[in-house]
């Protein structure tokens, strides 16, 4: 066999070799993986809730107690009807979470699907139950540049979008945007409170991940017109708490 | 062989093992000695946790490299010995990056990319290229973990300093007491962030050149 012909040989081999090997691990760890993944994702969404504290080290048995009790996960019709029965599974309903306490409804999580600068961002953002006031934000997943688009999971641009609001007082949808820099520098006053401080050196990111909210809030506008409207009485009778 | 009995410590020290192994660690550690490594060492060392995650994973990839590379020594072409090397190592690489994520997620989540990264760790391909091509697998063997623990001295040492030192915490618990921030003590921010570890990294470079000049 030739010089030539014995690398291509060898080289397929090994690469047959190493491809199985990878495949099997894959697929042998893919139940572990997933299920971090969803005890992550119930993570993120009791952080966005504010109903956990940055940087606790809660059991995943305690994240998934606090959330059967405190998060509904439900899904809408695009005019902000709540899915039930047979129709949960329509294809054009949105997923979106409940934050109860008791029988009162406290807010609701919107998820965000965005583009990010380099592959998708996921993150929740949870607002009051007045509709427009922002009550949390965390990012479950994303590719950003460590140091650079990577802070949107930090602490500090975190805690940014407590209180901002996605509407003005009189109920116009308007989303938060991110600024580029400082808020206090960059927006003039009246539109401080629709505005986050961006992170420098992450222009792209915040630009995507500022339209990207946009586009989540709007699909979801039904929705926090009926809770800025105060029409979610109803709901709190149709769906009494998870757990007495 | 009776004089051996008496002093076991000896016996080791004359073993190849036991040689390799000292001078990964020390004459020829591969971060402090031939600055190798440094990206990651400077990325994942703000806490011990993550530092000793990632030691263990680097360790283990270049002692498993070393020792796969070796086992293939006679039968890998030479003309495309670099592709095999690498396609080996970032096998392994990616074996390490699903364990974690299978069984270490939230410090897997913490280093995001620097296990990938590991592949292109010269120190892992370095040895390989060095030692492994032209050494029996047991050696081999020796050779990547001696250097796998090179490396993680250096990181564990950076991380102790930058996680004591830069967030007043060993492992995530507080160690120093709240008697001495109330007394005006501060943690040093600077240790936190990259320039932090390179000045770390360089007295440790410092260090371990003047302690062997003097020898």
């Amino acid at each position: 066999m030739s010089g030539s012909a014995k690398s291509l040989l060898f080289i397929a081999v090994l690469c047959g070799v190493c491809s199985l090997l990878l495949t099997a691990a894959s697929s042998g760890l893919k139940p572990y993986q997933e299920r971090n993944i969803l005890i992550d994702r119930h993570r993120n969404v009791l952080l966005a809730a504010g109903l956990i504290e940055p940087g606790s080290r809660l059991k995943e048995a305690e994240v998934e107690v606090l959330y059967a009790e405190r998060i509904r996960e439900l899904r809408v019709d695009p005019e902000g009807r709540i899915l039930e029965g047979a129709d949960a599974a329509r294809p054009d309903g949105l997923p979106f979470y409940l934050i109860q306490e008791g029988g009162e409804i406290r807010g609701y999580i919107v998820p965000i699907d965005s583009r990010g600068l380099w592959g998708p961002i996921q993150a929740y953002l949870a607002i009051d139950r007045d509709g427009q006031t922002v009550k949390g934000f965390a990012v479950t997943r994303h590719a950003e540049t460590p140091g650079l688009g990577g802070e949107i999971e930090k602490e500090w641009f975190r805690r940014n979008w407590v209180g901002k609001k996605i509407a003005t007082r009189e109920g116009t949808f308007v989303s938060v945007g991110i600024a580029k820099g400082k808020v206090e520098e960059q927006v003039p006053e009246p539109k401080r409170p629709h505005y986050v401080d961006g992170i420098s050196g992450a222009t792209m990111t915040g630009k995507f991940l500022s339209a990207g909210i946009r586009d989540s809030l709007s699909r979801y506008e039904p929705v926090s017109i009926r809770f800025r409207r105060n029409q979610i009485a109803e709901w709190e009778q149709r769906l009494p708490p998870a757990r007495p | 062989m009776n004089g051996a009995a008496a002093r076991p410590w000896a016996v080791v020290r004359r073993t190849a093992a036991y040689k390799e192994i000292v001078k990964a660690l020390w004459r020829a550690n591969p971060i402090s000695k031939q600055i190798l490594g440094v990206c990651s060492s400077l990325a994942v060392t703000v806490q011990l946790e993550t530092a000793l995650v990632m030691s263990l994973a680097l360790t283990g990839v270049t002692a498993g490299s070393s020792l796969a590379v070796s086992l293939l020594r006679r039968t890998i072409p030479r003309n495309i010995r670099i592709i095999v090397q690498v396609a080996v190592i970032a096998t392994l690489v990616i074996l390490a990056d699903e364990l974690l994520k299978a069984f270490l997620f939230d410090v897997s989540k913490q280093l995001s990319v620097f296990v990938g990264l590991i592949i292109t760790n010269c120190i892992v391909l370095g040895r390989s290229e060095a030692y492994a091509l032209n050494h029996p697998p047991g050696p081999a063997f020796l050779d990547g973990l001696a250097n796998g623990l090179g490396y993680s001295s250096v990181l564990m040492g950076v991380a102790f300093f930058r996680e004591l030192l830069g967030s007043g915490k060993l492992f995530g618990a507080s160690v120093i007491p709240e008697a001495f921030y109330r007394a005006g003590y501060v943690n040093n921010g600077l240790l936190v962030l990259a320039p932090g570890a390179f000045i770390m990294i360089g007295l440790f470079v410092w260090l371990e050149h003047a302690l062997l000049e003097k020898k």
